[in-house]
């Protein structure tokens, strides 16, 4: 039977935890393991063929594919894209009914039930990390069973994205101090699912965890880092040896 | 003093907007839980989670899985931490096999077909084995053939046992076999068992056409060491050099990628075998046991004869060579998929894994590790020859009745084999499968089998860690459907048939094993009762032994002194362009392509998702007058030809086409009927000269353009990318270098 625990306060929680991930693109070989965890564990719709030869498809997190060079000097990288998490979010101000608004853990959130559709944080968003649900999303009844219980399927005319698994977050701190929370007890369902382990996710506001100690890597780098958006997210360069 | 109308109006309206304004000003946290419905008010009541362990065949891999229940209803899948093959980590075939269990299309009961060619009608399961009793004990049992899907552990000792105590005879199917790897590892290693490769520790890996990374036996395996070979701690990052005639995902994550002319993989590393040996930088006693004591043995090979056949140059050759023999580490050599898929595959093999033995990276941290050879029955996938064999049996009145269980010979096996007609002499087909695809839906009854996720058994990894591993497999969840464990049902008919097993149940069968383990009083798990053991054997997905590993390096054997070339299927002057076909990293061959999400996750490398195409290099494709979305047809000298959208591909070469297998299904669900083309249909049954296997990789084709155009579906292009000046996505790395370079 579920309990009704005290919600810890929102100077306590800014304190305690600020969630973070890393992205090792050298260690990245563009799988798509975290892709397909990310649509069971966050019941993302299934998309269809149509979705992306109509360019709607929806997913919380993909791998980008860049080419580089010519043939035979030709390069492929791979780059998992997810939302960023952005402490100044682009999408969070245009949004008219303050249906995505940052949260006191680093969180970018997004509330379904305020939702309007007016998709301007999408147009916002300058990493492309938000789907909108053009249609309602429809499952076959008896695939319905698999469906987490844990998180909300989204509606038509909602907007939607990368959580960083909230529900896990929920579940795995709800009335705990950061002592125990140890680094690595839980992940979101990418992470887990990375079989290089190229996502390392954590609480930047522990000293000792693996986000905190690759902030001095020398391969850290944020995408479009320019713009100020000042993601929670960070990546670890790829490392060429081309003509070294 | 009195308040006034106007003041109270006043002060209520203020302290209205304020109420407004400052709550407004930041968001009560606890709105977070509209995202995820965690915490719920007293009055609801969510369900509880439980995590089972367990194992699953994940195309040649073996994984071993947690599944998280709720409700009598698995709602995810994740990798066992404790599994020693994948660590925690899971592969996307291994997460959207739970859509297998839920699926709309899954067979829901028995079924029998009324009348020769007529419609199905459902039936009970007592009917159903009272059928198969009676069709069983009708045939002549040699004219019975059993043919099963690649399967491992209990079930295929089960399955085998059923299958000599009834007499019948058996076939393993896979489209894309193994024979010629293992008869390559035994030739060079003398191994039964199918080795590990210690990519972590390795520093650097020459890779010869094994797709590794993405689906070469077990990736998810091969993809841990992987991150640890680039970034693990406390080492240098490894090199690797990857050969290959496609671009693939492990060419993708090289740091060199080479192509060479397909089927030649053999005479490069013989080449650089004879470079090594002649410049003394390899193992000298190695050396003279390569060659018989005869260092100029393999003179055929040097680099001035071989260069020009492969298409390399000569330094690049001896360059190669050099580094692999003189990394400071460990190097490894692996080979494997389209290497071996060629005439001359087992020369190829054979040649690239006695490169180890050059270098010392013989059954050593590091480099090829020995498995133990499996306690436990496999059944493999069989050569091409025993299949085209078996089809003229049926053909001839030899072969009647035919027993399927995951076996889709009709997808899998060419048109030009005609399957279906052989199919249509048979005078009995019964198929095990939850699927109807194209070869079950021909069958006159059908006896569903469980999902993975419900059924029991066990799983002797194919590329086990390098000791003794034996993984349990239990059921996760009831039935969903009403079907029956094909290992439950071959136990039971046994019995009826006058053949019973020792055991009533594959409960009881996994047990019996189980207690052989808990006998040895080693291991992973080690209990004073039996079923201490089986319950915490049970909950840690398995037992293995890292005690129980084998040692010793054998010597090895001389090594051919003349080539062996690759034949490839078609005049060059008729079929100027190399097929090269390669398996789909999410529906694989086409076992996978009836789950949605192994079919909407987009192809790393090209984007595409739900579809066939082929891969065209940009000039290849200018000098045709081919654009993307462009649908030509590829046309072999079997007569063949199927049609595909082309993608332009920067990374294929020029004389090269590619084209995923695993589509062109006509039945098999809703998700994989009437979606692409099926490529095995146009391959030259060329066969490896050793083994009997299908040279998949060994056919020339012609591409002739149409009128006709579709929109590929793929995730590149859908939104339009926002580059920044000098802002790249990607940003790189070159060590030693003060201003890193960028895409």
């Amino acid at each position: 039977m579920a309990t009704q625990t005290k919600p810890q306060s929102a100077t306590d929680r800014s304190e305690a935890f600020k969630w973070s991930m890393v992205i090792d693109l050298d260690r990245c070989t563009g799988c798509e393991a975290c892709v397909v965890a990310c649509q069971s564990e966050n019941n993302v719709p299934i998309n269809e063929e149509s979705a992306f030869i109509e360019g709607r498809a929806i997913q919380w997190i993909r791998v980008e594919r860049y080419w580089e060079g010519e043939w035979p000097d030709i390069k492929a990288r791979f780059i998992p894209v997810l939302c960023q998490h952005c402490e100044n979010a682009p999408c969070e101000p245009v949004c008219p009914v303050y249906a995505t608004y940052h949260n006191t853990e680093g969180l970018n959130v997004q509330v379904y039930n305020r939702c309007v559709g007016t998709r301007y944080c999408g147009n916002n968003c300058p990493y492309h990390a938000r789907s909108f649900n053009y249609w309602e999303p429809v499952w076959p009844e008896d695939l319905r069973n698999q469906l987490n219980p844990d998180v909300t399927v989204r509606s038509r005319g909602v907007m939607e994205k990368c959580s960083m698994c909230v529900q896990r977050i929920r579940r795995s701190t709800r009335s705990k101090t950061p002592n125990d929370v140890p680094d690595g007890s839980f992940d979101p369902a990418c992470v887990q699912a990375c079989p290089t382990s190229a996502m390392t996710f954590g609480n930047l506001n522990n000293p000792d965890s693996k986000v905190s100690k690759l902030q001095d890597d020398e391969r850290k780098y944020h995408v479009f880092e320019h713009l100020g958006t000042a993601p929670t997210v960070m990546y670890l360069k790829q490392v060429d040896t081309h003509g070294a | 003093m009195g308040l006034t109308r106007r003041q109270f109006l006043k002060w209520a309206g203020v302290t209205s907007v304020g109420a407004v304004v400052f709550n407004g000003c930041r968001v009560p946290d606890h709105e977070i839980q509209i995202q995820s419905p965690v915490e719920l008010p007293e009055d609801l009541v969510t369900g509880r989670d439980n995590y089972y362990a367990t194992v699953a065949q994940v195309g040649s891999g073996s994984e071993g899985l947690l599944v998280r229940v709720m409700e009598g209803r698995a709602k995810k899948v994740e990798g066992n931490p404790d599994y020693p093959l994948n660590t925690g980590k899971h592969h996307i075939r291994a997460e959207a096999m739970l859509q297998a269990t839920y699926h709309p299309d899954r067979i829901k009961s028995p079924m029998v077909r009324i009348a020769k060619g007529g419609p199905f009608r459902a039936i009970g399961w007592p009917e159903a084995l009272e059928r198969l009793t009676k069709i069983l004990s009708n045939a002549d049992s040699a004219s019975v053939l059993l043919a099963s899907g690649p399967t491992r552990g209990k079930l295929a000792d089960v399955t085998k046992r059923f299958a000599t105590g009834y007499g019948a005879q058996m076939l393993g199917f896979d489209p894309i076999d193994q024979a010629v790897l293992r008869a390559s590892i035994k030739n060079i290693y003398g191994q039964n068992a199918l080795p590990d490769f210690d990519i972590a520790r390795a520093d650097f890996i020459m890779s010869f056409g094994a797709d590794f990374l993405g689906t070469w036996i077990d990736p998810t395996h091969f993809m841990r060491g992987y991150g640890e070979f680039r970034q693990g701690e406390g080492r240098e990052r490894g090199h690797l050099v990857h050969i290959d005639s496609r671009y693939s995902v492990t060419a993708a994550a090289a740091d060199e990628w080479k192509y060479i002319t397909p089927g030649s993989e053999g005479l490069l590393a013989l080449s650089m075998a004879h470079t090594i040996i002649s410049e003394g930088i390899g193992d000298r006693a190695a050396a003279l046991a390569l060659t018989g004591g005869n260092l100029n043995h393999l003179s055929n090979y040097a680099v001035s004869k071989v260069a020009s056949q492969i298409g390399m140059s000569a330094e690049g050759i001896q360059d190669l060579a050099r580094k692999f023999a003189g990394t400071r580490g460990r190097a490894l050599a692996i080979g494997g998929g389209s290497a071996g898929a060629h005439t001359n595959g087992v020369f190829n093999l054979t040649a690239i894994y006695a490169l180890n033995y050059l270098v010392g990276s013989v059954n050593v941290p590091g480099g090829v590790i020995f498995n133990p050879p499996g306690s436990q029955s496999r059944i493999d996938g069989a050569p091409l020859r025993d299949w085209k064999a078996a089809l003229a049996a049926m053909r001839s009145g030899e072969i009647k009745v035919l027993l399927l269980r995951d076996a889709n010979i009709v997808h899998g096996l060419s048109a030009e084999l005609k399957v279906t007609e052989a199919l249509d002499d048979l005078e009995t087909i019964v198929s095990f499968s939850s699927f109807l695809d194209e070869t079950t839906s021909r069958a006159d009854l059908i006896l569903p089998g469980h999902t993975p996720l419900e059924e029991w058994g066990t799983d002797v990894p194919d590329v086990g860690p390098g000791y003794r591993t034996v993984a349990f497999q239990q059921p996760v969840i009831n039935r969903f459907r009403d079907t029956m464990a094909f290992g439950d049902v071959l136990i039971q008919i046994a019995g009826e048939l006058g053949n019973s097993m020792p055991w009533n149940s594959m409960r009881d069968a996994v047990r019996a094993d189980a207690r052989d383990l808990h006998a040895t009083n080693r291991g992973s798990v080690t209990q004073p009762t039996f079923e201490e053991f089986w319950k915490r054997s049970l909950e840690r997905g398995g037992w293995w032994d890292q005690g129980d590993t084998v040692s010793g390096v054998p010597t090895p054997p001389v090594l051919p002194r003349t080539p062996v070339q690759a034949q490839l299927a078609g005049d060059s002057s008729v079929f100027p362009l190399h097929l090269v076909p390669f398996e789909s990293h999410s529906i694989g061959t086409g076992q996978y392509a009836h789950l949605p999400w192994a079919q909407a996750v987009p192809d790393p490398i090209t984007t595409v998702a739900w579809s066939t195409w082929v891969e065209v290099n940009p000039k290849t494709a200018e000098g045709l007058k081919l654009k993307q979305d462009d649908v030509v047809t590829l046309e072999s000298a079997s007569g063949g030809f199927i049609s595909v959208p082309v993608y332009v591909n920067p990374a294929t070469p020029p004389d090269v086409v590619s084209v995923p297998i695993g589509q062109g299904h006509e039945q098999f669900t809703t998700y994989a009927a009437g979606r692409g083309s099926n490529i095995l249909d146009i391959l030259a049954q060329n066969e490896d000269s050793d083994t009997g296997s299908l040279a998949w990789a060994g056919t020339r084709v012609r591409m002739t353009k149409t009128n006709t155009r579709v929109g590929l579906p793929k995730l590149e292009g859908i939104q339009e990318p926002r580059q920044l000046p000098g802002e790249p996505v990607i940003v790189v790395f070159k060590p030693g270098e003060a201003d890193h370079g960028s895409h």
